[in-house]
């Protein structure tokens, strides 16, 4: 029982990440129509901007987190403003190409900036642990889902009750309507960008604070969409749910699936494939995601 | 102008439509049967490698640009072909002649399978489903006794009669000879019933469903074409490599020929062509590029080295930026304005 509250928590930790970057996916694709690829590979640029500041160059830990935050929301409304502000309405594979190259732009660069290696960021959170009825978690995971769940208030608030963030829920309703009621649609377009970037930015921090920093950590990105789908990509609930239930079954296929042999086939990392199987078991059910609701189609 | 006007349809389908397109056709033609007495060897590895990418992305470009169908798992039918003849070959002694046909069937049989789904899913969630379906295969591949998993798989030459094809020009012959087969039979499908109901699907689906299309048959038909020559590509890549690892169809494989068809232009198989051309060409001019500045500027090699993935990216997003349509809406353009020229219309 505690064994497996404490795989629970975990997934949940992990989960929350899955979450945050997925809410950047739902984010950029309900305002502008475009499945970013690139959104793991702007966790990773987060993160090595936390890593730069929180470790090389000495500057108090939150206050790096800030700046890495700061410079990704530039970064995000930088990639608006060169790339996506005109391939709006394109159609949706050369957008989705557009950010696939994106990506290995930004990767190179990373690679090039910060070199190949492994690194870990040092925070106040590093290898502490918390214990309390026989459930033994890290602290950093713990910190993780506060300030997620925190992080997921706020954006609920955000969307429900400030002017922009109806705004934003308009403009992804109907751009051209929106436009004429006097909302600014690239500048709505452009905070998309920004708040999609510090998300993931934000994601890209806590992993690195579960594992390491490194190039490879951007293939969280692909997990996450996994998640976004799940959740119906168009509803911010449904994407953090989504998230929540791959970090939980991915903890649990790591424990109980991962030694196990049938015949000639070993099930070795079963963790990495687990969010698809789950992606592709729930679609058949629901075709639309989870809370995704069915359009009516006209001919 | 005027001669251009076509005045029935037989003109307005035929497979070459003037006597440009056939001069250029029998020029190009005797440009690729010449070319390896003229290319050397890495030249010529090149050009093979192109030639299979063909194949790929002109089975790709008729299950997404003709019908409309996302699939980001392609490379996960790439290595059903390719594992297929890995295994029948290497294991069970069958010909190359029979086990190319064999493992684009497989790879059709899968596809048809992926197929399915396609009837509930769409757009997007389309696309996911077939993603997860490539990295569940690469994860099959991995873990099961039978593919040995990283260690990978020996693959023997292709060979024809008993007689293998082993140098880079008989490889060459093989392949461009299969190339052009596979356009050929492309290029007709797209210009029968079958090719005008895919057309259909894409642009609207409950329209044709409307007009009396079965959707459920011609879905999965396409998916089934599309993964044969998946499969067929694959099994070429297998006896062209002679080891294959399943980390060879990985995701960035599925994105290269996404890539190719996008930026070829989506629904036209010379877009297929001009994408398979500049995706597997531009790694190698990068390289070219890097050998040319190594004597002069030594230092800025190594940092090109690092730079090779983003200048890729970089060509990919600013051909798209310019023109959403791909290389052939630019071939377009081009042929729009030679014809009207000196007037802008």
């Amino acid at each position: 029982m505690e064994k497996l509250l404490e795989i629970g928590l975990n997934g949940m930790s992990m989960g929350a990440i899955y979450a945050l970057l997925a809410l950047g996916f739902v984010m950029i694709f309900k305002s502008t129509g475009i499945l970013n690829f690139a959104q793991g590979e702007l966790a990773m640029v987060g993160a090595f901007l936390c890593y730069t500041f929180a470790t090389l160059a000495g500057v108090p830990y939150v206050l790096s987190i800030l700046i890495a935050l700061a410079a990704a929301a530039v970064l995000g409304a930088v990639v608006d403003v060169v790339f996506f502000r005109r391939m709006v309405g394109e159609p949706v594979f050369s957008t989705i190409m557009v950010t696939v190259g994106l990506a290995s732009i930004l990767t190179s660069l990373a690679g090039f900036l910060w070199g190949h290696d492994v690194y870990s960021i040092v925070s106040p959170f590093t290898d502490k642990t918390v214990s309390f009825a026989g459930v033994v978690l890290s602290q950093g995971s713990l910190y993780t889902m506060a300030v997620s769940v925190l992080l997921f208030l706020l954006l609920i608030l955000f969307f429900n009750r400030s002017l922009l963030g109806v705004a934003m829920k308009g403009t992804a309703e109907d751009a051209d309507t929106a436009g004429l009621m006097g909302i600014n649609v690239k500048r709505i377009h452009a905070l998309a960008w920004v708040l999609g970037a510090v998300l993931a930015a934000v994601a890209g921090i806590f992993l690195a604070e579960q594992s390491f920093v490194r190039l490879s950590m951007s293939h969280t990105g692909i997990k996450a969409m996994a998640a976004a789908i799940l959740g119906g990509m168009e509803s911010i609930s449904g994407a953090i749910l989504g998230g929540l239930l791959i970090g939980i079954v991915e903890g649990l296929a790591a424990t109980y699936l991962s030694g196990l042999e049938v015949g000639n086939f070993h099930f070795g990392d079963v963790k990495d494939v687990a969010a698809f199987a789950i992606m592709i078991l729930v679609l058949m059910v629901r075709p639309d995601g989870i809370f995704g609701r069915k359009k009516v189609e006209r001919v | 102008m005027g001669r251009s006007f076509k005045t029935s349809y037989g003109a307005d389908m035929a497979l070459l439509q003037n006597l440009w397109v056939k001069t250029w056709l029998v020029l190009f033609l005797l440009a690729l049967a010449v070319a390896p007495f003229l290319l050397n060897r890495y030249q010529m590895s090149i050009l093979n490698e192109i030639m299979i990418a063909v194949i790929g992305a002109v089975g790709l470009n008729l299950l997404t640009g003709y019908t409309g169908q996302i699939s980001l798992g392609h490379g996960a039918f790439l290595a059903i072909g390719a594992y297929t003849t890995a295994l029948l070959t290497g294991e069970l002694g069958v010909p190359f002649a029979l086990s190319l046909p064999l493992s684009g069937c497989m790879a059709a049989l899968l596809g048809m399978v992926v197929g399915i789904p396609s009837l509930r899913l769409k757009g997007l969630y389309l696309a996911l489903g077939t993603l997860a379906f490539g990295f569940i295969v690469e994860y099959v591949l991995f873990h099961w006794d039978l593919t040995q998993g990283d260690r990978g798989l020996p693959v023997p030459p292709m060979s024809l009669g008993g007689v293998p094809a082993e140098t880079e020009r008989e490889i060459f012959y093989v392949l461009v000879i299969l190339a052009i087969l596979a356009v050929l039979a492309a290029k007709n499908l797209a210009r029968t019933k079958i090719g005008r109901s895919f057309n259909a699907i894409r642009d609207r689906d409950v329209a044709a469903e409307a007009m009396g299309i079965p959707l459920a048959r011609y879905k999965i038909m396409a998916f089934g074409i599309s993964a044969f020559y998946a499969g067929a590509a694959g099994c070429l890549a297998a006896h062209y490599h002679k080891w294959i690892v399943p980390g060879l169809f990985d995701l960035s494989l599925s994105l290269a020929y996404i890539a190719m068809i996008v930026l070829g232009g989506l629904g036209t198989i010379l877009g297929s062509i001009l994408g398979a051309l500049l995706i597997s060409g531009v790694p190698h001019g990068i390289t070219h590029l890097v050998d040319l500045f190594k004597e002069t500027h030594p230092a800025l090699s190594g940092l090109i080295v690092d730079f090779k993935l983003g200048i890729f990216g970089l060509i990919i997003v600013l051909t798209l930026l310019f023109e959403p349509r791909g290389l052939f809406g630019v071939y377009q353009r081009m042929k729009i304005y030679w014809k009207t020229w000196p007037f802008r219309y």
